[in-house]
């Protein structure tokens, strides 16, 4: 191979660098956030569920939730020094908590929580928790929790939202979803919409 | 075994058999368009590939003119116009050099990208260039197609550095891989001619047909179902709970005496998201539009874009896996090294899904925390998303790791010792389960090379491989490619767990610690990307050795197989005569899968059993 060929190579190399970069990383964007703006508006800019001009979250990222009229969420590992506002007010984000399952740091986490969780829900007694009320999830921000870890709150629920526990239960099966086709994925409830209807604010 | 483990194995057994059967159609559509066949795509998309070749210097070319209307034109006076069948094809030499300059002006274009974002459009955060041996790992990363990423996409790239910096390489990386794959089974169909195509038609070809059209139908799913796609700036939002930070900016809550600001607001990050998602699933990349990955319900909202995320992490490597056969003209030799590949992913994903279901004692506290099945997910939560479960992340970490892939649904951190233990062996054995797009057909073809050398002197015959023989040359080359990711692999383990910046950088300290330095240099030189996250990943040492890593692990390898799709090119094909080992036997499938656990086993037990083992014994002590 000669100089000749290897700069011609050098200038299929780039002429298919700047083509790939514009078809690839401008143009198949656009059209996919255009037919998104078009056809799914409300996906595409984050699920935001908002009432009467309040943004109170997107219905796929999970908040914290620990005040007695609450469903609570899986516990987060927030953060508040990574983003900040217009104004420059600390926005709250969260992290995976990175820890191996089978280490003692681990288990001492798991203990902690078990007795908060237990230490709220005297109606338990020392019934075995839901593992998804004391495990942070993968992206530390998951927006559900499972059908018995909802469950196993209601007794609160009704005892600090003036509830009956049928109407508990009724708000948390409007907010479930099944799995897909029956099998695929987990029934799951969305903790945010739970506790908005509880707020009466949905 | 437990009938949630069973359901689970079922379940993921239905997954790859879905993927199959879609990979059977795809791999004689790959045959069409990559070999410039008549398809109906091409009558569609002829005309942008004709204008894409004429740009990168692919003669007025391709076949693809000339066949579409095969008995209209007299085949002699058409031939000097629309030159070779597949239009200025290269020799070995030239193809390696067309992959070493188009990788090399892949970095630098990306380089330039993230170092400069800071001034580039589209940055609506406001996010500074990165330094440089961020920069130089990330551009390392994803122009291997590893997508290894030591910082979170969400708090770092602006949507230019993602949608048109790291997502154009997730095109043309596979793409390339795909090229390689072509050139080797070129190499071998070959009748002599010592030609293994163009690259640059390869590539043209391989994002046109295949990346470009999948990506799009798969995007437009993933935003159906709520992933992000806007150049919009951020959400804020309100938090119906407030909280607080103390004066070190740990959060703590509302009424805590250490409060010393209250935080009533949070952010939802947004982006290119879903146009992006869809291309990392789909060419073997891996790397998340948000460090979270597809744990994050914002880039992987529902159980339907798992599963089709999921599915789309074998989909090419197992079409490609099938077009070898196609393009060797003997289908059986596909479907024997899919066979090869398909009992390596079952004995991987049957142990990662009953790790996971068996969780840990740390994690049972003593019966106090409930891990059966009624009204959630048995097993093992921990770094588990509640919408996809227990059975489904362990079948996408086993998938995402023997393919070349590296997504994650699940944090691996938090996954039990012998579920991580699983997905480490998968990337350390090299891209051979699958592997990457293209660079997985090839490490598998390496290893069956070697197979049939030892196979041949075991019973005494000259070694050959459909139709070709085997010298002293291609032996070289083919050993190389085997052995060469997990040398690299090995070499950046010694250098990071030797250097004291490479020790400070674990979350953890001991058998953990090693496991995730380990781990590390396994994701960086196998070109997978996963991550123990616990690892302090953004500090320039542990940039430079796994970049360098990254580099090294895909491009010697790569030119190992090219020299080896080139020598093959030149040997004239032999009939096959009664003494022909047969390589589409079970008796060879079982051969090769034996030689590549030996060579996995005696490459990686050792760095193994001081990590991933070690923590296993001491768990259970």
């Amino acid at each position: 191979m000669n100089g000749k060929t290897l700069m011609r190579t050098a200038g299929s190399a780039v002429a298919l660098f700047v083509a790939a970069t514009v078809l690839c990383g401008v143009v198949y964007p656009l059209v996919v956030t255009g037919v998104a703006a078009a056809a799914f508006p409300v996906q595409a800019t984050g699920s935001i569920i908002e009432v009467d001009g309040v943004k109170y979250g997107s219905a796929l990222v999970g908040q914290s939730f620990r005040d007695e009229g609450h469903l609570w969420g899986r516990p987060t590992v927030a953060d508040a020094t990574t983003f900040t506002g217009d104004d420059g007010q600390p926005l709250l984000w969260y992290g995976p908590e990175n820890l191996s399952p089978a280490s003692d740091a681990f288990a001492e986490r798991v203990a902690e929580r078990v007795a908060a969780v237990r230490a709220a829900h005297p109606d338990q007694g020392n019934a075995p928790v839901p593992s998804d009320l004391v495990t942070v999830s993968g992206s530390g921000f998951d927006p559900h929790i499972s059908p018995a870890a909802a469950e196993y709150q209601v007794g609160r629920l009704a005892a600090a939202t003036g509830r009956s526990e049928e109407e508990v239960r009724g708000i948390i099966r409007q907010c479930t979803e099944k799995p897909l086709l029956g099998a695929i994925g987990q029934s799951r409830v969305n903790v945010l919409k739970v506790n908005l209807m509880l707020d009466g604010i949905l | 075994m437990s009938a949630t483990v069973g359901a689970a194995l079922v379940q993921a057994a239905a997954l790859v058999a879905l993927v199959l059967a879609c990979a059977l159609p795809l791999s004689g559509y790959l045959v069409n368009v990559m070999e410039g066949h008549p398809t109906p795509a091409r009558r569609l998309l002829g005309p942008v590939e004709r204008v894409a070749l004429r740009l990168v210097g692919v003669g007025a070319g391709s076949d693809a003119g000339a066949s579409a209307t095969p008995s209209a034109v007299p085949s002699a006076p058409a031939a000097p116009a629309s030159g070779e069948a597949a239009g200025d094809p290269m020799g070995w030499k030239r193809f390696l050099a067309s992959v070493l300059l188009f990788t090399a002006v892949g970095f630098a274009g990306l380089l330039a990208i993230l170092m400069g974002q800071g001034v580039l459009p589209a940055n609506p955060e406001g996010f500074p260039g990165l330094p440089f041996d961020t920069a130089f790992n990330l551009a390392a990363s994803f122009v291997t197609n590893t997508d290894w990423q030591p910082v979170a996409g969400e708090s770092s790239l602006s949507y230019f550095s993602q949608a048109v910096g790291l997502a154009v390489q997730n095109f043309l990386s596979p793409a390339a891989g795909i090229a390689v794959a072509f050139a080797l089974m070129r190499g071998i169909a070959a009748p002599g001619t010592g030609t293994v195509g163009n690259f640059f038609a390869d590539v043209v070809r391989a994002v046109l047909y295949v990346l470009l059209p999948l990506s799009l139908a798969l995007a437009l799913v993933g935003v159906w179902q709520g992933t992000p796609q806007t150049f919009q700036g951020y959400e804020t939002v309100q938090l119906l709970e407030p909280v607080a930070v103390d004066a070190d900016g740990n959060v703590v809550a509302a009424d805590d005496a250490a409060a010393v600001q209250t935080v009533t607001e949070a952010v939802v990050p947004l982006g290119p998201q879903a146009s992006q998602v869809s291309v990392k699933q789909l060419g073997t990349n891996g790397g998340g539009f948000n460090g979270a990955n597809s744990a994050s319900a914002l880039e992987n909202p529902t159980p339907l874009t798992n599963l089709l995320q999921c599915a789309a992490i074998p989909l090419l490597p197992f079409a490609l896996v099938l077009a070898f056969g196609r393009m060797v003209g003997d289908r059986r030799q596909g479907r024997a090294l899919m066979a090869a590949v398909l009992v390596l992913l079952a004995a991987g994903t049957a142990t990662v899904v009953a790790a996971e279901f068996a969780a840990t004692p740390q994690l049972a506290a003593g019966g106090a925390v409930y891990l059966g099945d009624l009204g959630q997910s048995a097993g093992n939560m921990a770094g588990k998303e509640v919408r996809i479960g227990v059975g489904e992340s362990a079948t996408w970490a086993a998938l995402t790791t023997a393919i070349a892939n590296g997504s994650s649904n699940a944090s691996l951190e938090a996954m039990t010792p012998v579920g991580t233990l699983a997905p480490l062996v998968f990337i350390g054995l090299g891209e051979v389960v699958g592997g990457g797009a293209g660079t997985g057909l090839a490490g598998l073809v390496g290893f069956t090379v070697l197979t049939v050398f030892i196979a041949s002197l075991m019973v005494g015959r000259s070694p050959e491989y459909l139709g070709k023989k085997i010298g002293p040359a291609e032996m070289r080359m083919a050993t190389i490619a085997v052995v060469a990711p997990a040398l690299v692999i090995l070499a950046g383990a010694t250098v990071l767990a030797l250097a004291p910046a490479g020790a400070a950088a674990t979350g953890e300290g001991g058998p953990f610690g090693f496991s995730e330095l380990l781990y590390a240099a396994t994701s960086a030189g196998g070109n997978n990307g996963s991550a123990l996250a616990g690892l302090d990943a953004n500090v320039p040492l542990v940039n430079y050795v796994l970049g360098a890593e990254m580099l090294l692990g895909r491009l010697v390898p790569i030119a190992a197989v090219l020299a080896l799709a080139g020598s093959l090119a030149e040997r004239a094909a032999q009939p096959a005569g009664a003494g022909t080992l047969s390589t589409a036997s079970p008796l060879f499938v079982g051969l090769l899968l034996v030689i590549i656990v030996l060579v996995g086993a005696l490459t990686l037990l050792p760095a193994l059993a001081l990590g991933p083992v070690a923590e296993a014994v001491a768990g259970a002590l």
